[in-house]
């Protein structure tokens, strides 16, 4: 009883912010976060290479909090994963990777981005909960890696 | 005392679907409006019969509470 609310997330952020969600989804998929971006670069190139680009639609990096070509680069085998801001401030995630198809590498950048986008709301709201002092119940993941977050508060 | 619960579930894809329960009247509306300032956009909403149930005098107090405006 009440009000049910169906919400589509926008992901806006400041880059400390967006490469905490960056390293939750990066966890969740087993996915290494590389310290240099160079390391990566002197790695001979095969001409096999495919590379895919998914951008977060509803996304915006706050700028004054990135300097110009900051990103985080992922690793996983031989596939390569950039996260960074584009020019219009947007999220996007880049998937690179030897020996394997577009739409491989399109399904792989496009579960990192829902991913992404899921720690990123699961922080702000959890974060936004507690400030405003809600019980937590009951939490839980499900299979289908789905969160449930049941809270509880008293009002006089 | 009133108990106002919120049942937030958030899918693989970072779409957020909260059932507040609990808050008469507007009061729903006020916990509408700070989750959506929270999550992004407003996919879909429905008010069920409590949001027409007769409003406790707490409307004021919550929105002050969740630090949202009129």
């Amino acid at each position: 009883m009440g009000v049910v609310l169906i919400l589509t997330p926008v992901v806006i952020g400041s880059w400390p912010v967006v490469t905490a969600a960056v390293a939750g989804a990066a966890a969740a998929m087993g996915l290494m976060v590389s310290e240099s971006v160079k390391d990566m670069a002197e790695q001979k190139q095969s001409d096999v290479e495919q590379t895919v680009e998914v951008e977060l639609s509803d996304s915006e990096v706050l700028a004054q909090s990135m300097t110009t070509g900051q990103e985080i680069l992922l690793t996983k085998g031989n596939i390569e994963l950039r996260v960074k801001r584009d020019e219009r401030g947007r999220c996007s995630v880049c998937a690179k990777g030897i020996g394997h198809s577009e739409v491989e590498l399109k399904k792989i950048a496009e579960e990192f981005t829902q991913k992404m986008t899921q720690c990123f709301i699961y922080d702000k709201v959890v974060r936004e909960l507690k400030s405003k002092n809600f019980q937590i119940v009951n939490e839980e993941a499900s299979e289908d890696e789905t969160i449930r977050i049941h809270v509880r508060r008293w009002m006089d | 005392m009133a108990q106002h619960d919120v049942e937030i579930t958030i899918s693989k894809t970072g779409e957020v679907r909260a059932h507040i329960k609990g808050a008469k009247g507007k009061s729903c509306l006020a916990y509408s409006k700070w989750l959506t300032e929270l999550v992004g956009k407003v996919k879909d909403q429905q008010l069920t019969s409590e949001h027409y149930e007769p409003e406790i005098k707490a409307r004021i107090n919550l929105e002050q509470n969740l630090g949202i405006d009129e």
